[in-house]
Formats: structure tokens, C-alpha cells, sequence
């Protein structure tokens, strides 16, 4: 058991990052979160699959993340323009893609492109763990991945190459 | 050589391509400058995706995420929620141990409905009798007389329904309402085309509120009246006129004497 609240406990901080990256606002991050890990600890050992307890925890705060956007959704989203934090960013070096360009392009992804792309990229999840977290087969899990890197690239303005063709 | 796919850059940008396989894509990428180009933009996004997003985990992690101290708050929820349980199920306990105890306070079934009841079902009982349709038969009626006087503790005279068409078959004692003096005498009289009725006669209520009732019960019609001094049911299954002549000639003979005599209905 108390092994149990140790595995989950390592998974906390990757848990915030991801649901950071996903909401871009710290105190609905940590709500999300913490309603994740409640709804984990509160169903330890019946609903828990055999597999590792990330993959589960993930699954958890992605649901739970969809069911509280269909609601805001319903309801009409209010937040206090005041209380959305500042994300820091570095200031923008060349040969680096422009951070808050790329921040906004992220924001415009579809969800289920910006959950795929964000657990491979952020998280450095296996392609295999990142598809049964969405429940998707690895196939689907990389078309997500090529569409939301594209989609970047075009809303980030990166010029999708230097597309030095080779007049033969 | 191998097929370099999409899938595979994008899973050399991502770390995840075995060996053997990196070693074809970095060959290719050598040969490929667009190739090359592509995967390099993708490993920029992925590095700015890190750079935004990354420090978010390595900030100190708030008390309410804390899964320790969220499990004993759940189970301290828990307990409450159990508490909150067992004293609704106590609470139902409680009401279900007073409605038992107040029930009778609360019967509204009124003490004639059950002396009605039991006449009846002595009258379908006995009348189905042949041969033991009475305890003492009317050939003894004195004994009778006195007898069932004795038992129900006031005097007890038969009716006398010869006119109604009705000779006395006997009488017998039975088990009463506790109320109405625990006993009941039951007299059975018989018509020519062998129909009978019986008249269940017992102690008065303890009330002893004069009061008249006709009721139809299970196919029986039965007339029931009360005095300071007794209960009577008429029971029978005649038509309405004739049950109505046979149970006003015992009322006026069962009463005579009484101070509350009177009509007992109008009809």
C-alpha cells in the first residue's frame, strides 16, 4: 500500500508539467492533479489495472481533464484575466524557434494532437505507453504526432526548410 | 538499404528508433539535406516544448498534492461517510423499534370491524357443519341458557325467530376479542330450506357506546350492534329484506329490558 503512494508520489511532478503544459494555468493545474490523485488513491486496488500505475495516472488526469472541459464548455469558461499567470520564457536566441509564437501555435492544436504530441515530447513517453494512455493504437498515436508537428510548423511560420531543391 | 519512413524520422527525433535502424536514418539524413532539415525542426519544437514547459516539474511540489497526506484525508472522509452510515442505519432502527411499539396506539381498525370479522368466520365455519354445528343443541336450550349467561357474565336469552321462519339449532362457547370479555357465544337457528344464521353474541366493549353497523363481509351480510351490556352480530347470506327482519327481531329481543332501546335503523 504504502508502495503504492511511493509510485505515485514519483509520478507528481511529470503529473503537473504535463497538466501545466495542457491548461497553461498553475492553480487549475494543481486542481487537476490533485483531483487525479484522489480519484487514484480513492480506487487503489479496485480499479487498478496490473500495468504501471504512470500510464494509469495519466489515463486518469486525461479523463478527467476532457469531462471538466466538456463541463467548462457547457457552462462557458470564467477566468479572471488577472489571476492567468505569465508564462516565463527566455528571451528568444537565434536559431531557436520563437517560444510564445510556438506556445500560441500549441494552444490552436486539436486536443487529441496536443495530448499525443505533449506526453512524446514533454513526458518522453514510449510511443507504446503514450498510445494505451489515450487508448489509441501506436499507428494512430503517430499520425496525431506528424499532423501536430506540421501544423507547428505552419503556425509557427518555420520555413519548412531551407527547400534547397536540386534542379537535376 | 532500409526504408527510411516518416514514422522513422519522427521516432529518431524522438529517441525512440532501435540501433540498427538510427544508424540507417543518421545515413540517410547524411545523404538528405531536406530529410535532415525536417528532422532538425522537429527536435527544435521538441526542445522548446521542454524549455516551456519542463520547469513546471522540477518546481517543489504544493501540501495537497502530497498522495500521503490525500490518502488520509480520504480515509478520515471515509470514516465520516461510515459514521454518517451507521447513524442513518441506527436512526432507522429507532424509527422502525417505536413504530412497532406505538402500533397499536395507531390501529385505526375500529374494535367492531374485528368482532364483525370473527363472527363471520365463526358463522362459515359452523354453518358448513352437519353433525357438530353445535356444542350443546336446542333440545337443552335451558342449559344453554344459563350456560352461555354464565360464561359471558350477564343474561343471555335466545331469541325466539319462529316467525322469521328460523328454529334454534343450539349455541356453542368460542375464543373472543380480549377486549369484548375474551369469550363469544355463538347460537345457530335454521330455516326449512335448511339456510341458517348465527348470532355471535359477546361481552360489551369496554366503551360500551351504543352502536349499530351493517357490513357485507367475504359473501356474509352481518348486522352488528352494541348496548352498555353486550355486543351482537347477526350473521347470515339471506336477501337483504329477510336478513334485515331476522336481525331486527333479535336486536328488539336481545334488548328487551335495556335502557337504550330504540330502533336500531331506519329501513
Amino acid at each position: 500500500m504504502s508502495d503504492f503512494l511511493d509510485q505515485v508520489e514519483a509520478c507528481v511532478p511529470a503529473l503537473r508539467r504535463y497538466a501545466r503544459a495542457l491548461t497553461r494555468n498553475i492553480d487549475l493545474a494543481d486542481d487537476l492533479v490533485q483531483d487525479c490523485l484522489e480519484r487514484a488513491i480513492a480506487r487503489r486496488g479496485l480499479f487498478r489495472p496490473t500495468g504501471p500505475v504512470r500510464a494509469w495516472l495519466f489515463t486518469i488526469l486525461l479523463n478527467h481533464y476532457r469531462n471538466t472541459l466538456r463541463t467548462s464548455r457547457r457552462r462557458g469558461e470564467q477566468v479572471d484575466i488577472d489571476t492567468v499567470p505569465e508564462l516565463a520564457m527566455p528571451a528568444p536566441q537565434p536559431g531557436h524557434i520563437a517560444l510564445a509564437e510556438l506556445a500560441r501555435a500549441i494552444e490552436t492544436l486539436p486536443l487529441e494532437q496536443k495530448e499525443a504530441l505533449l506526453l512524446v515530447t514533454l513526458e518522453g513517453l514510449p510511443y507504446q505507453e503514450a498510445a494505451d494512455i489515450l487508448h489509441i493504437p501506436v499507428g494512430t498515436l503517430m499520425s496525431r504526432l506528424g499532423r501536430a508537428r506540421a501544423a507547428l510548423r505552419l503556425l509557427t511560420g518555420t520555413p519548412a526548410e531551407p527547400h534547397l531543391r536540386t534542379v537535376k | 538499404m532500409t526504408q527510411i519512413t516518416r514514422d522513422m524520422l519522427m521516432a529518431y527525433c524522438d529517441g525512440q528508433l532501435p540501433e540498427s535502424d538510427r544508424l540507417a536514418v543518421e545515413a540517410h539524413l547524411a545523404a538528405n539535406p531536406e530529410a535532415a532539415a525536417e528532422v532538425a525542426l522537429i527536435q527544435r519544437q521538441n526542445d522548446a516544448i521542454r524549455t516551456m514547459f519542463g520547469p513546471a516539474g522540477a518546481e517543489p511540489v504544493s501540501a495537497r498534492l502530497k498522495p500521503r497526506r490525500l490518502a488520509a484525508e480520504i480515509g478520515r472522509r471515509r470514516i465520516r461517510r461510515w459514521g454518517w452510515a451507521v447513524a442513518a442505519v441506527l436512526l432507522v432502527g429507532v424509527g422502525l423499534g417505536a413504530g412497532w411499539f406505538v402500533r397499536p396506539l395507531l390501529e385505526t381498525r375500529p374494535p367492531s370491524a374485528t368482532l364483525i370479522a370473527d363472527a363471520v368466520n365463526a358463522h362459515t365455519v359452523y354453518v358448513a357443519e352437519n353433525r357438530h354445528a353445535v356444542e350443546v343443541g336446542s333440545d337443552d336450550s335451558e342449559h344453554l341458557t344459563s350456560w352461555l349467561s354464565n360464561r359471558l357474565d350477564t343474561t343471555l336469552g335466545m331469541p325466539d325467530l319462529q316467525a322469521q321462519g328460523f328454529a334454534l339449532v343450539g349455541g356453542r362457547l368460542l375464543p373472543g376479542a380480549p377486549n369484548a370479555g375474551g369469550r363469544a357465544a355463538q347460537l345457530m337457528y335454521e330455516n326449512p330450506d335448511k339456510q341458517r344464521v348465527t348470532i355471535y353474541v359477546t361481552a360489551a366493549l369496554p366503551d360500551g357506546q351504543p352502536a349499530y353497523q351493517f357490513a357485507s363481509h367475504e359473501g356474509a351480510e352481518a348486522f352488528y350492534w352494541a348496548n352498555a351490556r353486550i355486543t351482537c352480530t347477526v350473521v347470515g347470506t339471506l336477501p337483504e329484506a329477510q336478513m334485515k327482519a331476522v336481525a331486527e327481531a333479535v336486536y328488539s329481543q336481545l334488548t328487551e329490558g335495556d335502557v337504550s332501546t330504540g330502533r336500531p335503523y331506519r329501513g
